[in-house]
């Protein structure tokens, strides 16, 4: 389905963020990429929805090229594309409800939606989108009165409202309680597989990738040190991974 | 690391330990009173030694242009430096470890405040001996003049001749109920004339004016009317009467008018009032129009001198530091003086004032919006081109909501400056309160003084509660 070819971003001051990588990715599975701060896993994720253009390399996402589109058809790819991130990337200001419709401006009418007019049945969409997620009596709240996880609930329910096939989500949990960590993963988890949207997400606890993962990408200063099953990371791939300083971290240490 | 910064220091503490062992004392001395602060920095108080030569030198400065000020040839503050190249050579003499230099500092500023006593023509008997000098002004400002009270008035007249030329007697002249009659047909100089009126309020007082034919009134009295408002009042005719005419011996119809004012019950804006209201009207028309439309300027200029959005390309980085300097140098020019050059172009009035203040709320706000703008959280904007909007819908739902509450709040901010800038700039006929008000001050008119001042205080104080209350509810 994603398909990732010798993918390399360079940044303008010299940091080499990817190098060569290439992998694919099919329908349904539910990816998680691993590896320390910095060595890669953001620019990746935001290669392939392009928030950042790649300096080479191609990405095609169901035999479309990503990495050549432009404009409107970039656009279009992008509304296909969900994207949760750490920090949830609400706009704090406005509403919960406007935050859930802003995931569907990629389809709407650009003239109306700027003007701030939903037509009737995108409410009822990120109605349903909230009440999925349990979150349908903070529909009037400002974004910013919510908890750090009822935050992250109205980004997932934002990215529901763009329909997508696959959904992109940068460190969804790491600003998150373990109890909370895995309230979000199972609500990915579900949308994973009742919904068949395949995910790609950037973690950082061993439980919660052998718990969640269908498959593990190590990247390493850009480069890709480790591809294959949750089960095959051990100790002494944690470590190739994370260097040598690296602990067995779980995100629910206390059971 | 560690090794390196071991070898570097050794070699410093041991050469630092036998100078200071061997440092003769005599030398120290000799140095100092050469140069204050020198034999310190011989003694390796470096510090010490700069602040003893800078208090040295400065005070010593300080003295020789207070001489040159005041064309003395000597300064008594010449002491001052004397003590501190005193106090340094005992400092050198008897503590040669103590890093203190309170004292020259001390006696610093005990010259720094008598050179500023003295230059500011200090004089604060003044203050006391001749504060009553300001009393009959601040009793006006004081009593401020906005309002009156509501009068009626009731005023009759009648006509004679003065001086004689026959005995035909001038007609009454009646308005509404009031009757007003002389008895005498004609006057001559110093004769006394009885004058009856009736038809006025009972009780109170009438006031009884003597109109020559051409110019003003000559003569004018007041009687108090009896219980059924009749009046009744001999006069005596006095030379002044004549003091207009070409002739005084040539008989001209004079009049005399009784003219009652009554309080009415309720009141009425004073003439002062009326242009106090009018002066503060214009005032915040002309701050508020100022702040809309410098705001709605400021706009673009925020975006183009926000570090985050320009500093991109180096052809941004030009414009960014470009619209950055003009808006700073805009900024430090204060809108009085620009209210100074427009009001020769454009003439007296609101709208020089308008244009100064316009100029220089776009460059504050331009200023103030463009650090709003480098502010905002690029996570939103992420997050919304992330779901395929434009960058139109990009623009509106990620940064406008981020934007617009600081803007207002700083708008907000903006028109309760303006309106205290712009009564200043009234006084260089910028229109306004402050028209008024300098015209008043000029014209010694106290009482008037005193309204616009109250005034003006009222606004600012509301517009201070009101702006803070609308910005507190925004962010």
């Amino acid at each position: 389905m994603l398909k990732v070819e010798h993918l390399t971003k360079v940044y303008p001051g010299g940091t080499v963020a990817l190098k060569d990588l290439s992998f694919e990715v099919e329908d349904g599975e539910f990816l998680v990429v691993i590896g320390l701060s910095g060595s890669g896993k953001s620019t990746l994720l935001r290669c392939i929805n392009r928030l950042i253009d790649p300096t080479e390399g191609k990405i095609t996402m169901d035999g479309a090229d990503i990495t050549a589109a432009k404009g409107a058809e970039l656009r279009h790819i992008r509304r296909q594309i969900g994207m949760i991130f750490q920090h949830f990337n609400l706009v704090k200001r406005s509403s919960v409800m406007t935050n859930v419709l802003n995931g569907r401006l990629g389809y709407l009418n650009p003239w109306l939606s700027t003007m701030g007019i939903f037509p009737a049945e995108e409410k009822k969409r990120a109605q349903q989108a909230l009440a999925r997620l349990g979150i349908e009596d903070k529909v009037h709240s400002r974004a910013d009165e919510l908890s750090g996880g009822q935050q992250q609930r109205v980004g997932i329910a934002r990215t529901l409202m763009q329909e997508p096939k696959l959904i992109l989500a940068d460190e969804p949990v790491a600003s998150l309680d373990p109890v909370l960590a895995h309230s979000i993963l199972q609500y990915l988890e579900q949308l994973n597989k009742d919904d068949k949207v395949t995910v790609i997400c950037s973690l950082h606890y061993l439980d919660l990738i052998q718990r969640y993962a269908t498959r593990v990408i190590g990247l390493k200063d850009g480069v890709k040190v480790f591809e294959g099953l949750p089960s095959e990371i051990n100790r002494v791939k944690f470590k190739e991974i994370y260097g040598e300083e690296a602990q067995d971290i779980r995100a629910t240490a206390l059971e | 690391m560690a090794k390196k910064h071991k070898i570097f220091v050794q070699p410093l503490s041991n050469n630092h330990m036998t100078k200071t062992k061997t440092a003769p004392k005599w030398l120290a001395i000799l140095l100092s009173a050469f140069l204050p602060g020198l034999g310190q920095a011989f003694q390796r108080r470096i510090r010490t030694g700069l602040y003893i030569f800078l208090a040295f030198a400065t005070s010593l400065a300080v003295v020789f242009w207070d001489r040159g000020y005041t064309g003395a040839e000597s300064s008594s503050w010449m002491i001052i430096p004397a003590l501190i190249w005193l106090w340094n050579i005992f400092n050198v003499a008897f503590f040669p470890k103590a890093s203190s230099a309170l004292i020259p500092v001390f006696l610093w500023l005990i010259l720094a405040y008598g050179v500023g006593a003295k230059v500011t023509e200090f004089n604060l008997p003044a203050l006391f001996q001749n504060v009553g000098r300001s009393q009959t002004m601040i009793r006006e400002i004081l009593h401020p003049d906005f309002v009156q009270p509501l009068t009626e008035k009731r005023t009759g007249f009648s006509e004679i001749e003065s001086p004689c030329s026959s005995a035909l007697k001038a007609p009454n002249h009646s308005t509404g109920d009031v009757t007003v009659t002389i008895l005498q047909p004609c006057a001559n100089n110093g004769d006394i004339i009885t004058i009856e009126g009736s038809g006025f309020w009972p009780n109170e007082s009438v006031t009884v004016a003597w109109h020559i034919p051409i110019g003003p009134q000559a003569m004018s009295t007041t009687v108090m009317s009896d219980a059924q408002g009749n009046v009744k009042l001999d006069w005596q005719v006095l030379p002044i009467v004549y003091s207009n005419a070409p002739d005084p011996s040539i008989p001209q119809i004079h009049r005399v008018v009784l003219t009652q004012e009554h309080p009415s019950g309720g009141i009425e804006l004073s003439s002062v009032g009326g242009y106090v209201l009018q002066g503060i009207s214009e005032t915040l028309g002309l701050a508020f129009l100022s702040t809309i439309v410098g705001a709605l300027f400021a706009i673009p200029f925020g975006f183009l001198a926000a570090r985050n959005l320009m500093t991109g390309s180096p052809i941004g980085t030009l414009f960014y530091f470009i619209i950055r300097t003009i808006l700073n140098i805009t900024r430090s020019i204060e809108a009085l003086i620009m209210a100074i050059i427009f009001v020769i172009i454009v003439g007296l009035g609101p709208f020089p004032g308008m244009i100064a203040l316009t100029i220089h709320t776009t460059a504050a706000l331009g200023k103030l919006y463009s650090e709003v703008i480098e502010g905002i959280d690029a996570g939103p904007i992420e997050a919304i081109r992330a779901t395929g909007a434009n960058w139109l819908q990009v623009v509106r739902f990620a940064v406008i909501p981020q934007i617009v509450p600081s803007f207002t709040a700083l708008t907000i901010y903006r028109w309760d400056i303006n309106v205290r800038s712009s009564t200043i700039i009234g006084f260089v006929g910028g229109g306004g309160i402050g028209f008024f008000l300098w015209q008043w001050i000029i014209l010694q008119d106290f009482r008037a003084v005193g309204s616009s001042f109250f005034a003006i205080a009222v606004v600012v104080i509301i517009m201070d509660f009101l702006s803070a209350q609308i910005r507190e509810r925004l962010v």
